[in-house]
C-alpha cells in the first residue's frame, strides 16, 4: 500500500512537472510590452519556485534544529527524528538554492549584459547558501558527539538569513527586479495566463521538492538507525 | 554491470549540464549596436528572441542537471544503504534511548 501511494505522488509529481513545463513554455505569451524581458523572463518559472521551495525547506531546517535541542535530553528518539528533518531539509533547500543561484545569473547575463552583480538579493541569497553549505559541510566532516547540536545552533542561525533575503529586495532597491508579489504597480504578471503558469510551476516544484525531501530523510533514518545498531553489535561483542 | 548502472545514472544529469553549457557558449552574438544599419527590426527581434530562448532553455536543463544529479545520488546513498543492512547479521532496531 506504501509502495502504491508513494509511486502514485511519483506519477503525479511527474504529471505536474510536465504541464507546468507546457504552460510555461507553450501556453505563457512572450512579455512583448514596451522594455518588457519578451522569451527571457520564462526562467522565472523554475526561478522563483526553486527560491519559494528552498525557502519551506529552510524552514523545516529551522523546525527541526529547535525540536533536535529541545529534545536532545529528554526524548532521544524524537530528536533524532528532528535532527533527520532538519539535515533533509537543509540538504535538498541547498539543492533549490544552488538553481536559484545558477538560472539567475543565466536571466542576468541577458537581461543585464553581466552574470553577477552585487546587489542585495543577491548577496544574501549567496550569504544563505554558503551558510548551509558550511551546515552540511560540518555534518560531513565533524566528528564527535557534539556535532549534531553545533549543526543544529547553525541551522538556527542559517535560518535567520531566509527573510532577510526575502525582504532584501523591499528593503534596498537595487538591480534586482522587484517582488513578483507586494511589489511595485510596474512588477507581477500583467497577463493572467502567466499567473497560470507561474502558480502549476509553484505546484509542481513543490510537490517535486516534498518528494525528494522525503527520501532524503528516509535515507538519513535509515543511515541513524543503521549507526545505532552498529553501536549495538560493538557494546554487545 | 552496476558499474554501468551508475554511469547511466549520472550520464542524464551530465548530458544536461553539458548540452546547458553549449547552448550558452554557441549563442549567436548579440546584434551589434548600430544594428539598425545592417539589419531590419524583424530580423533584430527573431534574433533577439533566439537568443533568450537558448538561454531559457539552458537555465531548464541545468535546473534539471542538478536535481537529476541530486537525485541518482541519493539513489547511491539507498543502494549502499541497503546492501550494509543486508550484510549485518541482526535485522535494524529502534533507535537506544537515552531517557531515564
Amino acid at each position: 500500500m506504501k509502495k502504491i501511494s508513494i509511486s502514485l505522488y511519483a506519477a503525479i509529481t511527474v504529471a505536474l512537472l510536465s504541464w507546468g513545463f507546457y504552460q510555461a513554455i507553450y501556453v505563457a505569451p512572450a512579455d512583448d510590452r514596451l522594455g518588457g524581458q519578451g522569451e527571457l523572463y520564462r526562467i522565472i518559472f523554475y526561478h522563483v519556485p526553486s527560491a519559494m521551495v528552498a525557502f519551506l525547506f529552510f524552514a523545516i531546517s529551522l523546525a527541526g534544529s529547535i525540536g533536535y535541542l529541545s529534545f536532545r535530553h529528554r526524548r532521544n528518539a524524537w530528536a533524532q527524528i528532528s535532527d533527520a528533518w532538519a539535515l533533509a531539509g537543509a540538504e535538498v533547500g541547498v539543492v533549490f538554492c544552488t538553481v536559484v543561484l545558477i538560472t539567475g545569473p543565466i536571466w542576468g547575463r541577458r537581461a543585464w549584459g553581466i552574470w553577477w552583480t552585487w546587489d542585495a538579493r543577491l548577496t544574501t541569497t549567496l550569504v544563505l547558501w554558503l551558510i548551509y553549505v558550511s551546515y552540511l559541510l560540518l555534518r560531513r566532516f565533524a566528528a564527535g558527539p557534539q556535532v549534531q547540536t553545533l549543526a543544529a545552533v547553525l541551522g538556527i542561525f542559517g535560518a535567520l538569513d531566509v527573510p532577510i533575503v526575502y525582504m532584501s529586495n523591499r528593503w534596498w532597491r537595487m538591480q534586482h527586479p522587484a517582488p513578483v508579489f507586494g511589489g511595485d504597480a510596474d512588477s507581477g504578471f500583467k497577463d493572467p495566463r502567466m499567473l497560470h503558469a507561474f502558480g502549476w510551476n509553484i505546484l509542481a516544484w513543490l510537490a517535486w521538492g516534498l518528494l525528494i525531501l522525503l527520501v532524503r530523510y528516509y535515507v538519513e533514518r535509515r543511515s541513524q538507525k543503521l549507526a545505532a545498531q552498529e553501536m549495538q553489535d560493538a557494546l554487545n561483542a | 554491470m552496476r558499474n554501468l548502472a551508475v554511469a547511466l545514472l549520472f550520464a542524464l544529469p551530465a548530458a544536461l549540464f553539458g548540452w546547458a553549457c553549449s547552448l550558452i557558449v554557441f549563442a549567436p552574438p548579440e546584434p551589434p549596436f548600430d544594428w539598425m544599419s545592417q539589419m531590419s527590426v524583424a530580423d533584430h527581434d527573431a534574433l533577439v528572441a533566439f537568443i533568450d530562448h537558448q538561454y531559457t532553455i539552458a537555465a531548464y536543463a541545468i535546473t534539471w542537471a542538478i536535481q537529476l544529479g541530486y537525485l541518482a545520488w541519493l539513489g547511491l546513498r539507498w543502494q549502499a544503504q541497503k546492501r550494509a543492512a543486508g550484510s549485518t547479521a541482526s535485522p535494524c532496531r529502534s533507535l537506544p534511548s537515552t531517557n531515564a
